[in-house]
């Protein structure tokens, strides 16, 4: 592994961005570090990269935010009613597709995984993420390589 | 004419119909495949005139979907419809017989430059 290989905030932030901007009609903005940004249940979708860097990205989101992300992909409001295992399809894709561009600015990744979804009942720890908005409410990030 | 959407996002299947009905082409037939595996089942069974294909699915991902149909000698039209678009893997899909790959986020003026020629 090297450094150089390694995806950082700032590419990961642009994935997503673009993917919030383009398949979700919202922006991404980082999220004030000193602005609270607690929630007691969601979604956490995780994605494998490897190659050079080995490792995986992490996103972990407010069940409403969730069922928001899937309804924007959708394009069905939010008293239409989603299917839970639509919205976590729907988030699980999202990170698939950041994935996928990350990727592609790496040369030394040789393959994505497939996206996995599970509810969690805890936010990470803000010193292992980076966080972003989605409208005002909060999207966890983690870039977490393998244990060595 | 019949269209096969190939994916293992349910979600992402119903984005490429409503974008191929954004772009002008939802008056075609469409059915859809969960996986390569399915997808080369349907492929037999429903003969479609085109197949637009995910890259990473369980079960056969799309590449191996692709080589699948070419070595019994199946010609049907194919486009990848994919998270990811790299040089390296618009090449290994042109040489295994693709006609174009699609990455995600597209819009469906993407899909129209792709695909009006043959469609329209």
């Amino acid at each position: 592994m090297t450094s150089a290989s390694a995806p950082d905030e700032a590419l990961v932030l642009a994935a997503i961005e673009q993917v919030w901007g383009s398949m979700l009609y919202a922006s991404a903005e980082p999220w004030p570090a000193d602005r609270p940004a607690e929630f007691e249940s969601g979604l956490q979708a995780q994605i494998e990269l490897r190659g050079e860097w080995n490792g995986r990205l992490v996103l972990t989101c407010d069940s409403e935010v969730a069922t928001q992300i899937a309804g924007a992909m959708l394009g069905v409001g939010p008293d239409e009613g989603l299917e839970q295992p639509d919205v976590h399809d729907a988030v699980g894709e999202v990170l698939n597709v950041v994935g996928g561009s990350v990727k592609g600015a790496l040369p030394g990744t040789s393959a994505l995984g497939l996206p996995g979804v599970s509810e969690v009942t805890a936010v990470p720890s803000r010193g292992e993420s980076f966080v972003v908005s989605w409208g005002d409410a909060p999207v966890y990030v983690q870039i977490v390589p393998d244990a060595a | 004419m019949k269209i096969l959407i190939a994916d293992d996002s349910r979600v992402m299947r119903q984005i490429v119909l409503r974008t191929m009905r954004q772009a002008g082409f939802g008056h075609h037939d469409f059915v859809e495949a969960s996986d390569g595996a399915e997808a080369l089942d349907l492929v037999a069974s429903e003969s479609p005139d085109l197949v637009l294909s995910d890259w990473n699915m369980p079960n056969k991902t799309g590449i191996e979907l692709l080589r699948a149909l070419r070595v019994t000698g199946n010609p049907v039209p194919f486009g990848f419809v994919t998270s990811e678009g790299s040089d390296e893997m618009r090449q290994t899909a042109q040489e295994a017989g693709a006609m174009f790959l699609i990455a995600k986020p597209f819009t469906s003026d993407t899909f129209e430059s792709e695909l009006s020629g043959m469609l329209s």
